[in-house]
């Protein structure tokens, strides 16, 4: 296929006054394993319900695989696989049954093989009642008729959620054997460490509009990290200043916190020369790297 | 239409027609068990009758007292306007549900995100409902039929009873287009089983007291209630074109309304 999988111009979505989208304006290319990174409420969800015509846009367009989100809408969902946020599925039918439902939808010649193979994969029990399912076995049903019909495209909303780290290991490598076959993945979340394990490719979406688009490697490079640090001895602010140090604050007694993101050898070797009681150098929640984005 | 999405929903809602079914059959057989004795008590029961105003009798389709004492007329005011006002319920419950459960279930996920479009699953579930109510209205129809047929003393006029029938059908079906289009009104998914059945009693709570009180009759025109005759003893009792227009128009209507707000609905989960 000729250009992106995914062509989202321009796109806005507005209830009433309330803001959801603003003029997003997004492409990802076949193959990729696309990260959508933000917090609660950024515009994540609304952004794929209109690529899934769940919704409609109030501005903008939108095009899978050069179609039309909205008119050819039925044509794209044939080769689109979506796991949705929430994992409710039909509660008065059994595994094999919602699996058998959700499967004939499409012409597909090895379906019983195919929910076989997937639920073997996911440890799932088909004859248990989707009602009496924990949440991380739903999230597994989930992520099994997503993949029933081969798609080219998976669009994920926070996919994890709910799963042991067991399987998210398994669906992991499920997702990068899939797009080693060439399914392209469009990969939701608010866990920045599980994009970053997965995606080339990351967008970052605050209050309805991308705030920074960026190749996972760059990011890797920046590697922001929130350090803390006590010291022995009273320090000055001033005297922190070495290249990637900001947002300096002070805390109890010889405490001090800040953001860092510069190569981490030479923060250490910067601290050599000082008296360390303790010393934390941890992942920034996402509130703080939204931050850092916003002030750089 | 989809076929799989068709026949999903035929499955998935037949517990509750048959329970309706059944319900609403044993109702008849119970009330039509009783016309025998009933003919044998008549000069007592006409003397009680003589107590109740005459506007509460019309309403229940009894112009005069041996109205009641011919099967149909037993038929039509004790068991019809049952049969309307329980019909009347399970279609617009059913319709006003078809739907919007998808959403407050949070299975439209599941549902819109399949090579499906809006239209066929309008469709579908069009199709699901007006078999739903066929059959109910179908298979309660042939009770009383039996019914008749078991305690009748003299012939009834297989006509009326099937303009009767028809009435029955014509007014859920046209609950069940109002419940259609409130689900599709409801922006925030939520149920509204409560509220429409609330509905279906409002408007025979506005058509009883349009009968009984001669100060409100015209408040009776606001309910469908009042186009369904029931007056099937009388030997003019026929189709009005008029109401065969109100109930066809105004479902049609609605029904068309409501597949367009469907088609361009935002649907949360």
């Amino acid at each position: 296929m000729n250009g992106p999988i995914i062509d989202i111009t321009d796109l806005s979505k507005f209830y009433g006054k309330a803001r959801g989208i603003e003029h997003i304006n997004l492409e990802i290319g076949e193959g990729e394993i696309f990260g959508f990174i933000g917090p609660n409420g950024a515009g994540k969800s609304t952004t794929i319900r209109i690529l899934m015509n769940m919704i409609f846009p109030t501005g903008g367009s939108a095009r899978i695989m050069g179609m039309d989100v909205i008119r050819d809408t039925k044509k794209i969902k044939t080769q689109v696989g979506y796991i949705p946020s929430d994992a409710s599925a039909y509660s008065s039918m059994d595994v094999h049954e919602f699996l058998s439902y959700c499967i004939r939808f499409y012409q597909i010649q090895n379906g019983e093989q195919r929910i076989s193979d997937l639920s073997e994969l996911f440890e799932l029990d088909l004859n248990r009642q989707i009602a009496d399912l924990s949440l991380g076995n739903r999230k597994k049903v989930s992520i099994v008729q997503s993949l029933l019909h081969n798609p080219k495209l998976l669009i994920l909303d926070e996919p994890t959620t709910g799963l042991d780290p067991l399987m998210q290991s398994v669906f992991f490598d499920l997702l990068r054997s899939e797009n080693k076959n060439g399914m392209t993945i469009f990969f939701s979340s608010h866990i920045l460490s599980e994009v970053q394990m997965l995606c080339k490719r990351v967008a970052i979406i605050k209050e309805g509009k991308i705030i920074q688009l960026e190749d996972i490697d760059n990011m890797r490079k920046k590697q922001l990290k929130k350090v803390s640090v006590e010291l022995a001895d009273h320090v000055n602010i001033k005297s922190f200043s070495i290249h990637g140090i900001e947002n300096v604050i002070t805390g109890p007694g010889n405490m001090l916190s800040f953001m860092y993101s510069g190569n981490i050898n030479d923060l250490v070797g910067f601290l050599s020369g000082k008296e360390i009681i303790n010393l934390m150098i941890e992942e920034p929640s996402l509130d703080e790297i939204f931050l850092h984005y916003y002030r750089s | 239409m989809n076929k799989n999405l068709f026949l999903k929903e035929i499955r998935r809602n037949s517990v509750s027609l048959m329970i309706w079914m059944i319900v609403i059959t044993l109702l008849i057989v119970v009330t039509m068990s009783f016309y025998r004795t009933f003919l044998e008590n008549q000069s007592k029961i006409v003397g009680m009758l003589s107590l109740i105003p005459k506007g509460a009798l019309q309403f229940k389709g009894i112009s005069n007292f041996n109205d009641l004492m011919s099967v149909l007329g037993f038929y039509a005011a004790n068991n019809v306007i049952y049969m309307m006002v329980l019909g009347s319920i399970f279609s617009i419950v059913l319709s006003s549900n078809i739907l919007l459960k998808e959403e407050y279930d949070k299975t439209a996920e599941y549902l819109l995100t399949r090579p499906v479009t809006r239209s066929e699953i309008f469709i579908s579930k069009l199709a699901v409902l007006s078999i739903n109510v066929f059959i109910l209205n179908l298979v309660t129809a042939l009770a009383g039929f039996i019914c008749m047929e078991l305690v009748m003393k003299t012939p009834f006029s297989i006509g009326a009873f099937l303009i009767l029938s028809i009435y029955t059908l014509l007014l859920n079906i046209l609950f069940g287009a109002i419940g259609l289009f409130l689900s599709t009104l409801i922006k925030r998914a939520k149920p509204i089983t409560t509220f429409s059945i609330g509905l279906v009693l409002i408007f025979y709570f506005i058509y009883t007291l349009s009968k009984i009180t001669e100060g409100a009759a015209k408040m009776g025109y606001l309910s469908p209630f009042r186009f369904a005759s029931v007056d099937a003893t009388n030997p003019a009792y026929t189709i009005d074109l008029w109401h065969l227009a109100y109930f066809i128009g105004i479902s049609l209507f609605l029904t068309g309304l409501s597949y367009r707000l469907y088609k361009r609905k935002d649907i949360y989960t």
